[in-house]
């Protein structure tokens, strides 16, 4: 149940004067799946992509690992790219716009939060 | 050494936990909406809002920093009106919904999250003997404490899987500001209701902390404890 701290922990200057892009936050997103596709033993979330399934349908995360991935990547978002967001969100439980559905949506989310 | 967040700590019961708790060799994380008043190595104070939901998540990012986890939360922030409700304003029902029950949520929400971690997470939100008493002039207060007696029961339900206990304690009154107010008629009547008929003091609350703190209360969740003999 209880996991590894993020390794995603070591974080530049570079990474902090630059927002990042798209592509850093999925990637961010991607490695905290992994990592908790391991820890919790999911076979399917273990080599995600952008349009694997997380949440709700044919999600493989129950309701706990759910809460779990979210604050993984709150805590990493906050130690490499020194910004702080909550994912909370009204739409949670909704199959078709819930922001957890898939790794793509959750980077959306992710970018929609992110200070401008 | 343990980390334990309390809200409300710059003066009255929070200020009172906040020392003993540090004396009692926790790291202490406060904070209140003016500055601290704590002068302590290990403690460090957040001056904020508690319902302001940006910066408790900025003060849950700080924390994970400094500290990587928090052990327990005392959710004491709160305020009180003493009103007849036909008197009463909605900007004050707002405001002490505000602190007491969204206050409470965030915190429990943004603290459990760094409770992940730990084996024996607690939090302990703090409800007044006001609602079970149906006190008149209180209808605010006491509905928000209500709220935050709901609140710790549905949450130890949804957080137990994470080994984190959400309990409750409804002090009687004690001599801080929050009831300066209020006339001695109505204190001594109030008095008479309860068992014990003396006035609370902060070492009533600190027990029943302890209590609630203690690993072998890992059985123990989703209760609202009532002191001088309430119910
Ligand atoms: N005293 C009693 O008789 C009694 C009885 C039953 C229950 N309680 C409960 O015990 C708790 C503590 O009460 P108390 O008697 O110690 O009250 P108090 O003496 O008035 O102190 C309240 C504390 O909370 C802080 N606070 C208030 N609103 C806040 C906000 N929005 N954000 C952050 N901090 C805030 C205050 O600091 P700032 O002003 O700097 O923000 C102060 O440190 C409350 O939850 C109360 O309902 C008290």
């Amino acid at each position: 149940m209880r996991h590894a701290a993020n390794s995603l922990a070591t974080k530049t200057a570079l990474q902090i004067l630059h927002m990042p892009d798209r592509t850093a936050i999925q990637s961010l997103i991607l490695e905290s799946v992994q990592m908790l596709a391991e820890d919790f033993e999911l076979e399917a979330l273990k080599a995600p992509n952008p349009q694997t399934a997380l949440y709700g349908g044919d999600g493989s995360l129950d309701s706990m690992a759910l809460v779990n991935l979210i604050a993984d990547i709150e805590e990493a978002l906050a130690e490499k790219f020194d910004v702080s967001i909550a994912l909370a969100d009204e739409k949670a439980m909704s199959a078709k716009n819930s922001p957890y559905r898939n790794v793509a949506s959750l980077t959306d989310a992710v970018i929609e939060r992110m200070p401008t | 050494m343990k980390t334990i967040v309390i809200t409300g700590t710059r003066k009255g019961i929070g200020k009172e936990m906040a020392d003993h708790y540090l004396a009692e060799g926790w790291q202490v994380v406060g904070c209140s909406r003016g500055e601290g008043s704590i002068e302590h190595d290990h403690y460090q104070h957040f001056a904020l809002d508690v319902s302001d939901e940006d910066a408790v998540i900025a003060m849950a990012r700080t924390i994970k920093a400094s500290h990587g986890k928090v052990d327990a939360l005392l959710n004491n922030a709160g305020i009180a009106s003493m009103n007849h409700a036909l008197l009463t304003p909605a900007s004050t029902v707002n405001r002490i919904l505000q602190t007491n029950v969204v206050g409470t949520f965030l915190f429990c929400r943004e603290m459990a999250k760094l409770m992940r971690r730990t084996e024996n997470g607690r939090i302990i939100n703090f409800t007044t003997v006001a609602h079970p008493l149906n006190l008149e002039g209180e209808a605010i207060y006491a509905a928000s404490k209500a709220a935050v007696e709901s609140l710790t029961r549905i949450l130890a339900r949804e957080l137990a899987e994470l080994k984190i206990t959400v309990n409750a304690i409804g002090p009687t009154p004690i001599e801080t500001d929050l009831i300066r107010g209020v006339p001695q008629e109505k204190m001594d009547a109030l008095l008479a209701r309860q068992a014990l008929g003396r006035m609370g003091e902060v070492r009533d609350v600190i027990n029943a902390v302890d209590f609630y703190l203690r690993e072998e209360s890992d059985f123990i969740t989703g209760q609202v404890l009532y002191l001088g003999g309430i119910n």
